[in-house]
């Protein structure tokens, strides 16, 4: 075994994923390495950002289309169905609970949820006035979630990574 | 139509968690040589046209692979296009090519797809990676997954139509029985209800076993003018003549939550399956068409599957699967191949590899313990997402 590759993780004998053919025996040693990638990105949060920015303000936003009345939370700048671009309207955070799922698993896609415990919440909640779900974990002790349960948006106190944490949800009356 | 393409091969490599002696190149080669064992074309020479079908540049650690497998294979310098569509990317590369033959751009195309999404990660790194084809501001972010996603639907679907775990454990108990018969699959397994029902919890309701597989493997197929097919392939007077006779594609809406309030099911499946009903002269379904490889990349998601399909009513999808009547002797079977859950899932080798398993269900060449009789008209159900692209290919024999 080769010393001199220092990303070695072995160097060993493998088949055709034919089993029965043998035009690759002189292709059989395999050698494998470990290949790390690291990025970092200057990532904008574009048209979205309002509604980031006004979290840490502990205000909840939404956006509305003029054309057709509809009211989206998450915000989105531009009306798919009219193609108007659509105003920032403010709403209570309160909502009600549509769909979830309880997550046994968790992938780790930022610093934040690599924090995160399981089992969690995934939620989709319609807040009052929105026409929309807008997806976020219910966080608390002895949640008892259900689709109809009251909730209400919470706002992070400590430090985060992406400002989609400085949210969550947390039921509306806690028995 | 003058140009209905036909199938004149095809090829795959075995489906694997990992195939650690293979590059994607070197899983490519293989199933393209495996494809012109098929036809019965000593080289490439007289294909016209090369199509790449495949979904990630981060799990193959590689770009531009389009133009790099046309070299390996020895396409070049013929003209290439690369198709990517999510987990519908296989399908979708396949309706691209139908519509290079159907204009006349081409007369041969052969269309090739692969993918690395095993073991060369950890499967939290896999799911990172996947996650990436969600929202990421509003659903990676916050710990979403697949999983979760199609759970969360499910979720509602249990909720307004009483479907129970149980009915969708038989689809993950009865797919992984199909794929004991066929020789590629990665995960044949004789599993019961049972086992299903106690295997541990991933995203509720979905439980281990109700998941499908990451996969390591290759697949492709030699499209063409009926014309073509006589003038090249020894083989082609041989077969049945299978044409591809159908395609339809619908889309929706990446969250999950922007469709509120039709969260239980598929709109995208629901449209692209109408599109290719009306190309293929299918008014009645279930009684046109004979087998079908639906996308079980969730066993629940196969009872979606069977509604938006147009198989059974919206909400009977769980009632009917647990009744049986798309297992191998029932009235539709579906997945004979294993599906995703048993035969695996290289994403943009999937929609190939269903393809591929409907045409030789339709030239009678599979295993005998899952051949359907009588075969004449198949259906292939693919999807990216929790379905915003929707691919519905059909394919038909001639005898």
């Amino acid at each position: 075994m080769s010393e001199k590759v220092t990303k070695l993780i072995d160097i060993q004998t493998t088949s055709s994923t034919l089993q029965d053919d043998d035009i690759w025996s002189a292709f059989r040693q395999i050698e494998r390495i470990t290949f790390e990638l690291t990025q970092s990105y200057k990532y904008s949060l574009g048209k979205y950002s309002r509604f980031f920015i006004q979290l840490e303000n502990q205000k909840f936003l939404a956006t509305r289309c003029e054309s057709c009345g509809k009211v989206y939370a998450p915000p989105r700048p531009l009306c798919p169905k009219c193609l108007q671009v659509t105003g920032w309207v403010e709403l209570s955070g309160e909502g009600t609970v549509k769909t979830y799922s309880v997550l046994h698993f968790s992938p780790g896609t930022s610093v934040d949820v690599n924090a995160l415990e399981t089992p969690y919440i995934l939620a989709y909640v319609q807040l009052d006035g929105a026409d929309t779900l807008f997806p976020h974990l219910v966080k608390g002790e002895f949640v008892d979630i259900h689709i109809g349960l009251r909730v209400k948006v919470a706002y992070t106190t400590t430090p985060v990574s992406h400002p989609i944490h400085l949210m969550y949800f947390v039921p509306l009356e806690v028995k | 139509m003058i140009n209905l393409p036909v199938i004149v091969g095809v090829g795959t490599t075995n489906i694997a968690s990992e195939h650690q002696g293979h590059t994607v190149r070197d899983l490519m080669a293989e199933s393209v040589l495996s494809c012109l064992a098929d036809a019965g074309l000593p080289n490439l020479d007289a294909v016209e046209h090369g199509l790449t079908s495949y979904e990630s540049d981060h799990f193959n650690l590689q770009m531009t692979l389009g133009a790099i497998l046309q070299d390996t294979i020895g396409l070049i310098p013929k003209p290439n296009v690369r198709i990517e569509g999510g987990g519908a990317t296989g399908a979708l590369a396949l309706r691209t090519a139908w519509a290079h033959i159907q204009s006349g751009l081409c007369d041969s195309i052969l269309v090739y797809g692969c993918e690395k999404n095993g073991r060369g990660v950890t499967s939290q790194t896999a799911n990172q990676l996947f996650a990436l084809s969600a929202d990421v501001d509003w659903e990676m972010m916050i710990g979403g997954t697949y999983t979760g996603f199609y759970a969360a639907m499910m979720k509602a679907h249990m909720a307004t139509y009483g479907t129970t775990e149980e009915q969708f454990a038989h689809v993950a108990v009865r797919n992984r029985r199909n794929a004991q018969f066929n020789p590629i699959a990665q995960k044949p397994m004789n599993i019961t209800l049972d086992d299903v029902m106690v295997s541990r919890p991933i995203a509720e309701p979905y439980k281990l076993l109700d998941c499908s597989l990451l996969s390591d493997g290759a697949a492709c197929i030699l499209l063409a003018t009926e014309k073509w097919a006589r003038d090249h392939s020894p083989k082609f007077a041989n077969r049945p003549i299978v044409y591809f006779s159908g395609t339809g594609c619908g889309t929706d809406t990446m969250r999950l939550g922007d469709r509120y309030p039709d969260i239980t099911n598929f709109r995208a499946k629901q449209v692209a399956s109408q599109q290719a009903y009306a190309m293929a002269n299918i008014t009645i379904p279930i009684d046109q068409i004979d087998v079908a490889e639906l996308y079980d990349s969730y066993s629940g998601v196969e009872i979606q599957a069977v509604e938006d399909l147009g198989f059974v009513e919206q909400g009977n999808g769980g009632y009917a699967i647990a009744d049986g009547q798309f297992d191998l002797d029932g009235q539709l079977p579906v997945n004979t191949s294993g599906g995703l859950l048993g035969r695996g899932a290289p994403v943009g080798a999937t929609g190939i590899l269903q393809a591929i398993e409907i045409v030789q269900q339709l030239w009678e060449e599979v295993d005998p313990r899952r051949q359907v009789q009588n075969a004449r008209r198949g259906l292939t159900d693919t999807h990216a997402g929790i379905a915003s692209i929707s691919v519905v290919n059909i394919f038909e024999r001639q005898d």
